[in-house]
């Protein structure tokens, strides 16, 4: 190859660069020297113009409605589901919770288990934080048992009642504990299992007492329903946005 | 940062970007998920927004968050359904830039209906798409592209080089065979 099929080799990977303007004076200055003997390059220098100003022509497709109003909510103070970041199909199922929530009344946004709140609980204040950040993020997109179930120390059974349909895990800490975290789609809501060890569970203030009781435990948290209790080997903590009636359901 | 100053700061800095975004994450997917896309970008970006320093960037530092959240999910799924042969668009475009005739590019650019260049763009490879799309539908720099897709600035002129060549070259070659089968552009 001759020297100037050489510099023209070199300065025709410099053609678009110089139609956009991105070049440093003194390459640009070469680009321009060259296109003026080179109509292959001027040709070139052409197409990449035509093709830029006409892909910047090409209309805009521009946010809907319901995913601004979804991300101007991002970040809003209120810790409750309002905080929620819903995709667009989980939206019919939230509405259908919320009814849920309206026709269970206040009764069911009040602790079911002595005085003491729920956020001094630490697994359930674990469980409704990871539960709000899974949500917040959409949850994972993959439902793997196996992967999600490794390592740990612990059963990790999943849900065996008909009709709910397991979409999403995650490997998760509550209590200072390893866990893991499965998502549902029951009934139009979405459910959210956590698996823990059995003996974390015994350990926790009123949940411990509510076991040795009446075999389980269920509260309310804005809204939230929350069941715990022991299947198999494992402890397990139920949260979804209908009363903890409703969850009793799910019981193993 | 409090609260509600980090969400008036976050959302003021953010939000003008919202429109650009989804159309970007229409490069990578479909209708609805294009939209989840921009949603847990935006979900992202919020939970890191204090590693932010300059808030005139976010838009740059959007994208590279849109474009991780996209790879994520084209991991799991492949999304493209053909690609082209390089090599033939590289012959097409080759007689264009060095035959003496006028360029058919002219003419076919200006009966090509709204919409369908960024379409053909989704046929050529990814690399050269995505540093196209960057440029000349978002209007990022080649400085802003080497930062959002993690090469250096030579591999994104070369990228954005090659690519309107192939994309020249598939522009014809769709219209040779479309006139050869009779329909129309």
């Amino acid at each position: 190859m001759t020297e100037a099929a050489l510099e023209h080799a070199r300065l025709q990977e410099l053609v678009a660069a110089f139609a956009d303007g991105e070049l440093p004076p003194d390459e640009g200055h070469a680009v321009q020297a060259h296109l003026r003997g080179c109509a292959r390059c001027r040709r070139e220098l052409a197409l990449q113009q035509e093709l830029s100003r006409a892909l910047a022509k090409e209309p805009a497709r521009g946010a809907s409605a319901g995913l601004r109003r979804r991300i101007e909510r991002i970040g809003a103070p209120a810790p409750g589901r309002s905080a929620f970041l819903w995709k667009r199909r989980w939206a019919a199922p939230a509405a259908a919770a919320l009814v849920l929530i309206g026709i269970a009344g206040a009764t069911a946004l009040r602790s079911r288990h002595g005085q003491r709140p729920v956020a001094e609980i630490p697994i359930i204040r674990d469980a409704l934080a990871d539960c709000r950040r899974v949500m917040g993020r959409n949850f994972p997109r993959k439902a793997d048992l196996q992967a999600v179930a490794e390592g740990l120390q612990f059963p990790v059974r999943p849900l065996g009642r008909p009709g709910a349909e397991l979409f999403s895990t995650w490997k998760t800490t509550l209590a200072g504990s390893p866990a893991a975290g499965l998502a549902y789609r029951w009934r139009g809501i979405v459910v959210v299992q956590y698996a823990v060890p059995t003996e974390l569970i015994r350990q926790q203030p009123e949940v411990g007492e509510a076991l040795r009781g009446a075999g389980f435990y269920a509260a309310s948290e804005q809204g939230q329903g929350i069941i715990a209790f022991l299947e198999g080997g494992s402890g397990t903590v139920l949260v979804a946005d209908v009363p903890p009636e409703e969850l009793r359901r799910l019981m193993l | 940062m409090k609260a509600e100053p980090k969400r008036a700061c976050f959302q003021s800095s953010t939000l003008p970007h919202l429109d650009r975004l989804v159309t970007l994450a229409s490069h990578w997917a479909d209708g609805h998920e294009a939209e989840d896309d921009v949603q847990e970008t935006y979900t992202r970006a919020w939970i890191a927004f204090d590693q932010l320093r300059d808030v005139g960037a976010a838009f740059p530092w959007l994208c590279q968050i849109l474009r991780t959240v996209a790879n994520e999910r084209r991991r799991t799924r492949a999304r493209r359904q053909e690609l082209v042969f390089i090599t033939g668009l590289e012959a097409a475009h080759e007689e264009i830039v060095a035959s003496d005739a006028p360029s058919p590019l002219d003419e076919l650019l200006a009966r090509l209906e709204a919409g369908r260049l960024r379409e053909a763009l989704r046929s050529i490879p990814e690399d050269f798409a995505e540093a196209i799309e960057l440029h000349d539908v978002q209007g990022l720099k080649y400085r802003e592209i080497a930062q959002v897709t993690s090469v250096p600035i030579g591999t994104v002129m070369s990228r954005i080089s090659r690519g309107r060549a192939l994309l020249a070259g598939l522009l014809t070659v769709s219209d040779e065979k479309r006139a050869k089968q009779g329909v129309g552009t």
